[in-house]
C-alpha cells in the first residue's frame, strides 16, 4: 500500500466508525448549537450587536465543538489499544495523521453545515449568494483548525490530565487562524468578497499549509512509544 | 567543579557591574525624551527583555530540533530552561509596556498588534511549560515538549502577520527602526549587554539546577529500586 492508500485507509475507517457509532457528530452539533444559545444569552445577539460580534459567536462556538471531536479522535485508539497496531503497521506514520485530520475536517466541516441554518435562522439572516464564499471560509478554517488540532490531540492523548491540556495546548497555538477565521466571516456577511477578504484567505491557507507540513515531519515523533 | 563556580563568580560579577552601569546610563546619561519624558526611559529595559525573550523561544527551538536528532537530554534541558527564562523575560515586556502606556496612551492596555502579539506569543509559552509541567510522565517529556517547542516557534511569525492584518489601523506602537540621538543608542547598546550577560548567568544558572535536578531524580529512583528488594 502506498501513502495515500494508507491515508484513504484510515480515513475510511474513521468514517465508518463514526457512522456506526454516532458518537463524535451528533455530541459535536449539539454543542455547537448549545454554545450559540449560551452567546445568545451572554450578549443579546440578534440586535445591532450582530455584524459586530456574530462571527466570532460563530467561530467561537465551532472551535469548543472541534475540542470536543477532538478529543475523541485519539482517546477511542488509546482505549481500546488499537492506537499501537496502527504503529506497528509498516510504512510512514505520517499517514495516519493525514488520515485522522482529513476526517476532522470532515466532522468539522459537517457541523459547520448543521449549525449555519440555525445561525441564518437565530440571527435573522436572509440566505443569499454570500452562503457560497462563506463556505470557502468555513473549509480554510476547518483545515486550520484541523491540521493544528490533530497533532495536539495525539500528544495529548499521551499525556496524563489530557482532556485539560488539549484546549490549553490548543487555543494559543490557533489563535493567528482564529483571528483571519472571524475577520473573513464578518467581511462576507458584510457583502464585501474582494480586495480586503484577499488577505485573510492567503493568511489561512498559509497556516493549515504550514501546521500540515509540520505535522506530518513531527508525528512520528508525536505517538512514538 | 571549582573552576565552574569561580567563572561563574566572574560573570555574576559582570552582570551586576554592566547592570549598574545600564542603570547610570538610563538615568544620568541618556538625554530626556522631547515628547515622552522620563517615561521614555522605560524603553531601555523594555527593548532588551523582547529581545532577550525572542533569543529564548529561538534557543526553545533550537534544543528542541537538536534533542529530536540525537537524543541527548541536554538539548531538552536547554529547551526547558530557555522557555522559562523566555516567560520571565516576557513578562518583563508584557509589564514594562502597560508602565509606558498608562501616561503615552492614558490606558495600560490596547489591543494594538505589538502588545497582542506578544501577550499570544507569551500564552503559547506558558502553555508549554504547563505541558512539561503536569502534562508528561517523566520518559515521553522531552520528546513530546519538542514536537511542541518546534511548533510553538514556527507559530511566532504566522502570530505576528495575522495580528498585523488583524489590526492594522490601530498601530500605535513606536516603530522599531526609529532615529535615536547617539546618546540614546549607546544607552541601549549598554542595555542591551546587560541583559546579554543577564540572560547568559541566568541560563547556565539554571542549566545546573536542571543537572543537579536529574541526579536527585536519578538517586531517588535507584533508593526506590532497591527499597523493592
Amino acid at each position: 500500500m502506498n501513502f495515500w492508500q494508507r491515508t484513504l485507509a484510515i480515513l475510511h475507517k474513521d468514517l465508518m466508525a463514526e457512522w456506526r457509532t454516532k458518537e463524535r457528530l451528533s455530541p459535536m452539533a449539539f454543542f455547537s448549537l448549545l454554545v450559540l444559545l449560551v452567546f445568545n444569552f451572554s450578549f443579546e445577539l440578534g440586535g445591532a450587536a450582530l455584524h459586530e460580534i456574530g462571527p466570532g459567536v460563530l467561530w467561537s462556538s465551532f472551535v469548543f465543538a472541534s475540542l470536543l471531536g477532538l478529543s475523541r479522535s485519539f482517546a477511542d485508539e488509546r482505549e481500546n489499544h488499537s492506537l499501537d497496531a496502527l504503529l506497528m503497521a509498516p510504512g510512514d506514520r505520517s499517514a495516519i495523521y493525514l488520515g485522522k485530520m482529513l476526517g476532522n475536517l470532515l466532522f468539522l466541516l459537517a457541523v459547520e453545515l448543521i449549525c449555519l441554518p440555525f445561525f441564518t435562522l437565530f440571527f435573522n439572516l436572509s440566505p443569499g449568494w454570500f452562503l457560497v464564499p462563506l463556505l470557502g471560509v468555513f473549509f480554510l478554517g476547518s483545515a486550520c483548525l484541523s491540521a493544528a488540532g490533530t497533532l495536539f490531540a495525539a500528544m495529548s492523548s499521551n499525556m496524563r490530565l489530557r482532556e485539560l491540556l488539549l484546549p490549553l495546548l490548543m487555543l494559543p497555538m490557533i489563535l493567528p487562524a482564529l483571528i483571519s477565521c472571524v475577520e473573513a466571516t464578518g467581511l462576507v456577511l458584510d457583502h464585501e468578497w474582494g480586495e480586503s477578504l484577499y488577505p485573510h484567505l492567503k493568511m489561512l491557507a498559509v497556516y493549515a499549509i504550514v501546521f500540515i507540513a509540520l505535522s506530518l515531519m513531527l508525528f512520528e515523533y508525536a505517538v512514538e512509544e | 567543579m571549582k573552576n565552574i563556580s569561580s567563572a561563574s563568580k566572574i560573570l555574576s560579577i559582570l552582570v551586576f557591574v554592566s547592570m549598574l552601569a545600564a542603570l547610570g546610563a538610563v538615568f544620568l546619561y541618556a538625554p530626556m525624551e522631547k515628547e515622552m519624558g522620563e517615561t521614555q526611559r522605560i524603553f531601555y529595559f523594555h527593548v532588551p527583555a523582547a529581545v532577550s525573550a525572542f533569543i529564548c523561544f529561538f534557543l526553545v527551538f533550537l534544543g528542541s530540533v537538536q534533542y529530536l536528532r540525537t537524543r541527548q537530554t541536554h538539548w531538552d534541558r536547554l529547551a526547558l530552561c530557555s522557555a522559562e527564562l523566555g516567560v520571565v523575560f516576557g513578562l518583563i515586556v508584557l509589564i514594562t509596556g502597560p508602565l509606558w502606556a498608562k501616561p503615552i496612551w492614558g490606558v495600560y492596555w490596547r489591543w494594538e498588534p505589538r502588545l497582542t502579539s506578544m501577550l499570544i506569543t507569551f500564552t503559547i509559552y506558558v502553555a508549554y511549560l504547563m505541558v512539561r509541567t503536569h502534562g508528561t510522565r517523566s520518559g515521553q517529556a522531552p520528546r513530546l515538549a519538542a514536537v511542541l517547542g518546534i511548533v510553538a516557534f514556527a507559530n511566532v511569525p504566522l502570530v505576528y502577520y495575522s495580528v498585523d492584518l488583524w489590526a492594522a489601523e490601530q498601530q500605535l506602537h513606536p516603530p522599531r527602526n526609529v532615529g535615536l540621538q547617539p546618546e540614546m543608542r549607546y544607552t541601549l547598546w549598554i542595555c542591551f549587554a546587560a541583559y546579554s550577560l543577564l540572560l547568559v548567568q541566568l541560563l547556565l544558572r539554571r542549566l545546573d539546577l536542571a543537572r543537579i535536578e536529574e541526579a536527585v531524580e536519578r538517586l531517588r529512583q535507584k533508593r526506590d529500586e532497591l527499597a523493592d528488594y
